[in-house]
């Protein structure tokens, strides 16, 4: 590969991840221990070597603004640097990038960021309605789907799109979830399947929605030197971007979300690379339009033709011209909100992906959206 | 139908958006500055940041951009409503606004469907501001 980059030098060094699943008992704190416990053992670092501490409050947090607070208490850290964010399934990318922008300015050494939430057992509701005064739940507007579905809706409407499109999507998740161990949702699904489970909000079934769950994870952002010390091969942050459109329903085709396609950009550019160049993709899946808005975005086809792309599952299987959410996404792994795919995405780099390592991948692009369809981070994941 | 209280004590902010509707034309908030008219309310305008505003009258008419249906309720308060269309209206004088489409062939709108605002009436202060098909299915 021939790319003429300006990525950070710094380098995602190692990943941790805990039990996923429904642990009563467990909290966001004892998840996210677990995965750094997990990551230590992964890397071989040091606890006391790690100098940056960010993370992100999962929906159980007791005082999100201040979660960095109660983790590195628990945790022991007496970090250079340290803070939360909460931009939803983009958080996971903008931490990483800030910990390689701290590493590269030389602020910090080896950042931790961490992820760790009971969703699944501490009876976090994801039906709320979002909007400021008047607020959604005036027309009945209830649940993370709704914003998604509007876009599915309108993308069927102008592109022809349908619902067992989207299911293969879904499809593709359960058919490589069915190879990781750790995911939690392994038995194999099919369109049938797809089309008969019932409505969340309609055009969106049942399978087209993420799992809730509990978990943690960490990733490891260090100085490429660092890493030499390391057992783990460095995984290299080639390009890196983010974009926003905080003016929900101002903006102009807000249900298409036009700020993934700027975020995406922008990491190509940092990158010196094209759609092309990408060997396997860990798109955010919240829901399954999600992903077919992230393939246009992304240029892996044009606007309008992600349904006849993802048709078949053939082109996004593991074996495709394109393998998708490797091990499975949010969609059948776990609900990690992106965390997971940042791990799944160096391990793939890093050629450890077992029976599901995509052969010889160089690239990786991984991506994230939160929030009322507002935020997006990315990350081009690399081998050099 | 009778227990279906969607609308919350009007705010500062939104009393005369929840009024607006008891002579039955939509209003919205007007910059008296760049003369921007947005939605969602806010107490500036988004794109001169200046406070001052008017409440104007639109002309209530717009067309679907998208919407979903929902098959169950998330909130005991729409029990009774189910199945219902919540919408994206993409307005004549440009802002786009969240709402139902409600009334005959409701549950059969399709994207850019014309529509036209409707009211209805919930106490003496509110009303909420809702779409119907101006064309027959």
């Amino acid at each position: 590969m021939n790319h003429q980059g300006h990525g950070p030098s710094a380098v995602i060094a190692g990943v941790g991840a805990s039990r996923q699943g429904k642990f009563p008992g467990s909290t966001d704190l004892s998840l996210a221990t677990e995965a750094v416990l997990a990551l230590l053992e992964d890397c071989g670092i040091d606890k006391d070597d790690i100098d940056g501490l960010l993370t992100m409050p999962g929906t159980t947090s007791r005082d999100p603004a201040k979660h960095y607070l109660e983790l590195g208490e628990h945790l022991g850290i007496n970090p250079k640097v340290a803070g939360s964010l909460q931009m939803g399934g983009a958080t996971c990318g903008a931490l990483v990038q800030q910990a390689a922008l701290y590493v590269e300015a030389g602020m910090a050494d080896a950042v931790l960021c961490v992820f760790g939430d009971a969703a699944k057992t501490g009876g976090s509701r994801f039906s709320a309605a979002p909007g400021r005064d008047p607020s959604w739940k005036n027309w009945g507007m209830f649940g993370n789907a709704a914003n998604s579905a509007m876009g599915a809706t309108r993308h069927m409407a102008l592109y022809g799109t349908t619902s067992e499109q989207l299911g293969w999507v879904a499809v593709n998740g359960r058919r490589n979830a069915s190879l990781n161990p750790d995911a939690v949702m392994r038995d194999p699904i099919t369109i049938e399947d797809h089309q008969n489970s019932r409505w969340i909000v309609e055009p969106l079934h049942l399978f087209d929605c993420c799992l809730i769950t509990d978990g943690g994870v960490a990733i490891l952002v260090t100085s490429r030197q660092r890493a030499k010390d390391l057992r783990q091969f460095p995984v290299s942050l080639l390009g890196m971007g983010q974009g926003h459109t905080l003016e929900t329903l101002a903006r102009k085709d807000w249900w298409y979300l036009p700020h993934q396609q700027d975020c995406i950009s922008r990491a190509y550019r940092m990158a010196g690379l094209s759609p092309s160049d990408i060997d396997v993709a860990q798109l955010y899946d919240n829901f399954t339009i999600s992903v077919l808005f992230w393939l246009e975005h992304a240029g892996f086809c044009k606007p309008g033709d992600s349904g006849p792309f993802v048709e078949g599952g053939t082109r996004i299987a593991l074996d495709g011209e394109l393998p998708l959410n490797t091990a499975g996404g949010n969609l059948s792994e776990s609900y990690m909100q992106g965390w997971l795919h940042v791990v799944e995405g160096v391990r793939q780099m890093r050629h450890g992906a077992g029976v599901r390592q995509v052969k010889d991948a160089q690239t990786c692009l991984v991506t994230g959206r939160g929030m009322t369809l507002n935020t997006a981070s990315c990350l081009i994941l690399g081998r050099d | 139908m009778n227990d279906f209280t969607p609308i919350p004590a009007p705010s500062e902010l939104s009393a005369p958006f929840w009024a607006s509707g008891l002579d039955g034309v939509l209003r919205l908030q007007k910059c008296a500055r760049c003369s921007h008219i947005r939605f969602p309310l806010d107490p500036i305008c988004p794109r001169c940041l200046s406070s001052e505003h008017e409440w104007t009258a639109l002309s209530g008419r717009g067309t679907v951009q998208t919407f979903i249906r929902f098959q169950r309720a998330y909130d005991p308060s729409w029990e009774d409503r189910v199945p219902y269309v919540v919408a994206l209206i993409q307005l004549e004088e440009g802002p786009v606004m969240i709402s139902n489409v409600v009334g005959d062939g409701a549950l059969e709108v399709e994207v850019d469907d014309p529509v036209e605002v409707v009211y209805e009436h919930l106490g003496t202060n509110a009303a909420l501001p809702q779409f119907r098909l101006i064309e027959e299915k």
